[in-house]
């Protein structure tokens, strides 16, 4: 094989596989979702219940991922800047979430919220309700979306080093101003890539949200769960089709914006050199 | 005296990098600290910017204490190694942070920001970003990025060590004037012996985490106090047992009396020409000459001669 019939061969494993994989299966949905036309999509999509996932979605999304970034930045920096003992443990803790399957996660949450746990018996006394509400799914959400904005900066703040902040240090800035003028700056594409990540994450979550939601249509009913019940209770294909469609779009649409931003960033020259 | 550094000690764990330190730093004077790589010459660095806390001792600039103060209020220009640019600020924007932190008036900035840039000789540079600038460039903007918030003192860590042979020389001529102007406290951390003669009017030599000698450059260069120092100041030789500097000897025709030898490699490097000479005692020392000199001795490979000390 010489070397142009090696490189196309290449590509076209690559491609079938890619294709295999994401191409034919959203594609298909994608055909799917409006085999009755566009109205019928948009009804399906209108739905009181379908309106009422998306907005449960988007609220969880809005608590969870700006929640999630500080905490992914700040333990970034500090494993980054400090060495402290059990630094590794704490990496340990915010990659458990991601290694183990969600329905884990949803599980143990049941177990520690319920009446019968410990916790959840103390505040179910002080009128406090975890499980089968949005707290819950809050919770659950941001425990499989915890260690993605800390995995994406941790390594762009160990490569960019101290020492533009020591440098910013001995000029007299203080560490709000090193923070929001240097570090920042220096690790923002780290950030928007774990934040882009995160929210894929947060709108995507069906497992532990399932188990700790209790599925009540209309009221804990995440976008995922609201496709899988359309899918699987009602024989709703369209419904279904049409909200994967949607749920699909949010996300692709977030990874290309990034991309976008991160092309344009290039050709200004003023990335790493 | 401008910074005064008494018992100053550093640990990383069980290795003591800066051991005992206690030296007296001349008020607008140009030191270098010079030392092999490990000698602790960039902790002590950063021991006096606050960059790093000592384990004991004091840190005095200009007769205050300053040990406890954070790098933030201790007015210290330092240059870092590989010059930690801001890479999102453009040169002016790089050069006028100090100023920006201590809430100078926009005219004030911009003012001394072109003052600076022309100092550094950047003009034209000001909107262009650091991956924009060569090495040389960016080390100038550094520079002047330190000498904006007027330093009291001015550090720089291995100020040339990333730069290629030709810009490293203008560099050091031009850091040499720029102290002449503007007299500011300066000390350098370098490795290369030559570049801190050069530069300097103060050395200081450190050993593992130890100051071997201070001094001047030529009186530490006569005179060393330890093996170490002449060691590390020049190269040497041994003759007799001693080691010596290679300009110290001479070779003439083999003549009765002197001590005679065999030559047996000679290295013509330009101006200077290296004589390796094997001895009956079975030592070889290397004779340093001029040109000139080695044209009139008339020796090749093999040729029998004498060798002995200068007068």
């Amino acid at each position: 094989m010489n070397h142009t019939t090696r490189k196309w061969s290449l590509r076209l494993v690559v491609v079938l596989y890619l294709g295999l994989l994401v191409g034919l299966p959203v594609g298909y949905l994608f055909i799917k979702a409006f085999s009755h036309g566009f109205h019928a999509f948009w009804v399906e999509v209108t739905k009181p219940d379908a309106i009422a996932a998306l907005k449960l979605s988007a609220e969880v999304a809005l608590i969870a991922v700006p929640v999630n970034t500080v905490v992914g930045i700040g333990a970034a920096l500090m494993l980054a800047r400090r060495k402290f003992f059990g630094s590794r443990a704490l990496t340990l803790a915010f990659d458990i979430p991601v290694a183990v399957s969600p329905i884990i996660i949803g599980v143990a949450l049941v177990l520690a919220y319920s009446r019968i746990g410990w916790f959840g018996s103390w505040l179910a006394s002080h009128g406090i309700q975890i499980l089968f509400s949005p707290i819950g799914i809050v919770m659950a959400t941001m425990a499989v979306s915890l260690p993605y904005v800390l995995r994406s900066v941790l390594p762009v703040l160990i490569e960019v080093g101290k020492d533009q902040e020591d440098a910013a240090r001995t000029l007299g800035a203080g560490a709000f101003r090193t923070f929001w003028q240097v570090t920042l700056p220096a690790i923002r594409w780290g950030v928007l890539y774990g934040v882009t990540l995160t929210i894929a994450r947060t709108l995507g979550e069906f497992g532990a949200v399932l188990v700790v939601s209790g599925n009540i249509t209309g009221k804990t009913q995440t976008l995922p769960i609201y496709i899988f019940d359309a899918w699987d209770q009602n024989f709703d294909t369209i419904g279904s089709f049409a909200g994967a469609l949607v749920l699909a779009s949010i996300s692709i649409v977030a990874l290309i914006i990034l991309s976008t931003l991160r092309a344009r960033e290039r050709k200004l020259h003023v990335d790493l050199a | 005296m401008s910074i005064s550094l008494s018992h100053l000690t550093k640990r990383y764990g069980a290795d003591t990098v800066v051991d005992d330190v206690t030296v007296e730093i001349p008020e607008s004077s140009l030191t270098a600290v010079l030392g092999p790589s490990g000698s602790g010459k960039s902790t002590l660095l950063k021991l006096i910017a606050g960059l790093e806390s000592p384990d004991e001792g004091r840190v005095v600039i200009e007769g205050d204490d300053v040990t406890d103060v954070d790098p933030r209020y201790r007015d210290i220009g330092f240059c870092f190694q590989h010059y930690a640019p801001f890479r999102h600020m453009n040169v002016a924007r790089n050069i006028g942070f100090g100023l920006r932190v201590r809430k100078q008036p926009k005219d004030v900035i911009d003012a001394k920001v072109a003052e600076l840039i022309e100092l550094v000789r950047l003009d034209g540079k000001a909107k262009s970003y650091p991956a924009q600038l060569s090495g040389g460039e960016r080390q100038r903007m550094a520079l002047a990025r330190a000498l904006a918030i007027e330093p009291r003192v001015l550090l720089l860590d291995e100020p040339f060590g990333a730069l290629d042979a030709l810009v490293r020389t203008e560099l050091r001529q031009w850091v040499k004037e720029l102290h002449r102007q503007i007299k500011v406290t300066t000390i350098l951390v370098t490795h290369d012996q030559d570049e801190a003669m050069e530069v300097a009017d103060q050395l200081l030599i450190m050993h593992e985490g130890r100051i071997e000698q201070a001094g001047e450059p030529t009186e530490l260069y006569e005179r060393p106090a330890t093996d170490f120092v002449h060691g590390f100041l020049g190269p040497t030789t041994m003759f007799k047992g001693v080691s010596v500097r290679p300009h110290d000897l001479e070779l003439v025709p083999a003549s009765e009396g002197a001590i005679e030898g065999t030559v047996q490699s000679i290295m013509e490097l330009g101006f200077e020409v290296q004589v390796t000479v094997a001895l009956s005692d079975g030592t070889a020392p290397w004779v340093q000459m001029s040109r000139n000199e080695f044209r009139n001795l008339h020796v090749e490979i093999g040729s029998l001669v004498s060798i002995r000390e200068r007068d």
